[in-house]
């Protein structure tokens, strides 16, 4: 039992996690979530565009691996603009997220009315990373002439006033990977000065937090945790918030296997020379 | 040859690093006409760089067919994955490759949205199995840093769960606390001393003294 215990095969832990997601996916019981400042802010901020009749910018910049942590934000963040009438401009840094961001702009407008052209358009990818944001912020219709669709982006209701990103009322970044810290901030925050938020992965998070603390960006959505801290915010559950079901058990099993190697490392593994 | 292998990308390297840097600290129209016309060469350098990409891909996965080394069957797989979504998006949903591409119906948004999404989402989730084993086995306190590592970690973990705010309020404001200022601190430092690295490495690539991005190491 000692050595069970001392080194616990990799299957049975899988057979726990497992059943860690299972049972509370099936189950229908509900957690108190309760948003955190950082994603209030966000939410605010769109409330405050929305006062103004203004525009947003979401750039969608993952692929489909975070697509269960990342596009339940997309899909809130879209909600919470159609349903107060806020107008949205998509694009993407990742080829990958063109088809993610298609999914959530269908959805979304579906359920809400949006018309294209007049409450939102799309973009979507073009190359180019950190020149693409520094052309964007000079030059709106220069860097893309044309939405993805091909229409002239001088002649749509939500585009043909946008000269620049500080036009912008707010950007928010959907990000995976180096995008917000690498890309949006350097090249298009700090030069063109406009009011900017991230939504990412929860292994984003941590190195993120030095922007907000400069102010350079407003507030963040981090990981599935953040996505629906924002979905109880605009008042529609979705994937996130039953997610936190599964995920609250999940990091409980993890913590108490952690314990128990622990307790069985000073009792006996330290006297072996460690677990293997 | 010499010239255009060595000094030709130097000269580039040296002219287009000093316009970088000078641009950014110049107001003057003429410098920011020239920044916006540098970086739209730049995106076009990057399409370009994408085409290579996929040669090189291409050429890699060949060689390991042509080989037959252990494991080609996959290479052989990324052929039929890159011909068959090549074909589907010149298909365009039966509008041609000279149209703009239909993203909201068509075979390829059904192979994106029914086999990249969920197979790529499928592999990402398998981490969560593996954190957990990986956790068990190697998270001890083994030293006192490993012990607040270890205590910190825990505390986040519930603290970012709505299970730790059902435990008390502290809970969570503790994990906030953590990941605002010890842990910022912490990544504001390995931040600082990135940049100042990433500063240092780009004089010495301007200044033609790192010189190994030629493929040829230091001279």
């Amino acid at each position: 039992m000692k050595e069970f215990l001392l080194n616990i095969d990799r299957r049975i832990i899988f057979i726990f996690v497992a059943l860690g997601i299972i049972i509370p996916a099936l189950g229908s019981f509900n957690l108190p979530i309760k948003p955190t400042k950082n994603v209030r802010s966000i939410y605010d901020t769109i409330e405050e565009v929305a006062a103004k009749n203004g525009t947003i910018l979401i750039s969608f910049d993952y692929g489909p691996g975070s697509f269960p942590e990342v596009q339940p934000m997309a899909l809130a963040v879209l909600r919470h603009c159609f349903k107060r009438n806020v107008k949205v401009v998509g694009m993407c840094l990742w080829p990958d997220a063109v088809g993610l961001a298609q999914q959530a702009f269908d959805t979304t407008s579906k359920e809400l009315g949006a018309e294209y052209g007049s409450n939102y358009v799309f973009l979507g990818f073009k190359t180019g990373f950190h020149s693409l944001v520094i052309n964007m912020g000079r030059d709106f219709h220069g860097t893309f002439p044309q939405d993805l669709h091909g229409n002239n982006t001088t002649e749509l209701p939500v585009t043909q006033n946008i000269k620049g990103l500080a036009d912008f009322d707010y950007v928010i970044c959907l990000a995976a990977g180096n995008s917000p810290d690498d890309i949006w901030i350097p090249y298009g925050q700090e030069r063109y000065k406009f009011k900017f938020g991230l939504g990412c992965t929860a292994v984003m998070a941590p190195d993120q937090f030095p922007y907000l603390q400069s102010g350079q960006m407003n507030g963040m959505m981090g990981g599935l945790a953040g996505a629906a801290e924002y979905e109880t915010l605009v008042q529609v559950p979705g994937t996130a918030t039953e997610g936190m079901r599964p995920q609250s058990v999940v990091h409980l099993i993890i913590i108490a296997f952690i314990i128990l190697g622990n307790v069985m490392y000073f009792l006996y593994g330290r006297q072996k020379g460690g677990v293997q | 040859m010499l010239f255009l292998r060595r000094t030709l990308p130097l000269i580039i390297a040296f002219v287009m690093g000093m316009i970088g840097i000078l641009v950014y600290y110049s107001p003057h129209s003429g410098a920011q006409a020239l920044e916006q016309e540098v970086t739209m060469w730049n995106r076009i350098v990057f399409a370009f760089a994408l085409v290579l990409g996929i040669y090189s891909l291409m050429r890699l996965h060949w060689g390991r067919v042509q080989r037959q080394q252990a494991g080609w069957a996959y290479s052989f797989l990324v052929f039929v994955g890159f011909v068959v979504m090549l074909i589907f998006a010149i298909y365009n949903n039966g509008q041609g490759p000279l149209k703009p591409q239909v993203i909201d119906s068509g075979p390829f948004v059904w192979m994106f949205d029914y086999v990249q999404v969920p197979a790529d989402a499928t592999m990402f989730s398998i981490l969560a199995f593996f954190i957990a084993s990986a956790a068990y086995r190697t998270f001890r306190a083994r030293t006192p840093e490993a012990a607040i590592l270890l205590v910190s970690a825990i505390i986040v973990m519930i603290g970012r769960v709505p299970i730790g705010g059902l435990i008390s309020d502290s809970v969570p404001a503790f994990s906030q606390w953590l990941m605002a200022v010890p842990n910022l601190a912490a990544t504001r430092g390995i931040l600082l001393g990135v940049s100042l690295a990433a500063i240092a490495t780009s004089l010495r690539i301007i200044f033609g003294i790192e010189r190994s991005y030629l493929g040829g190491g230091e001279e």
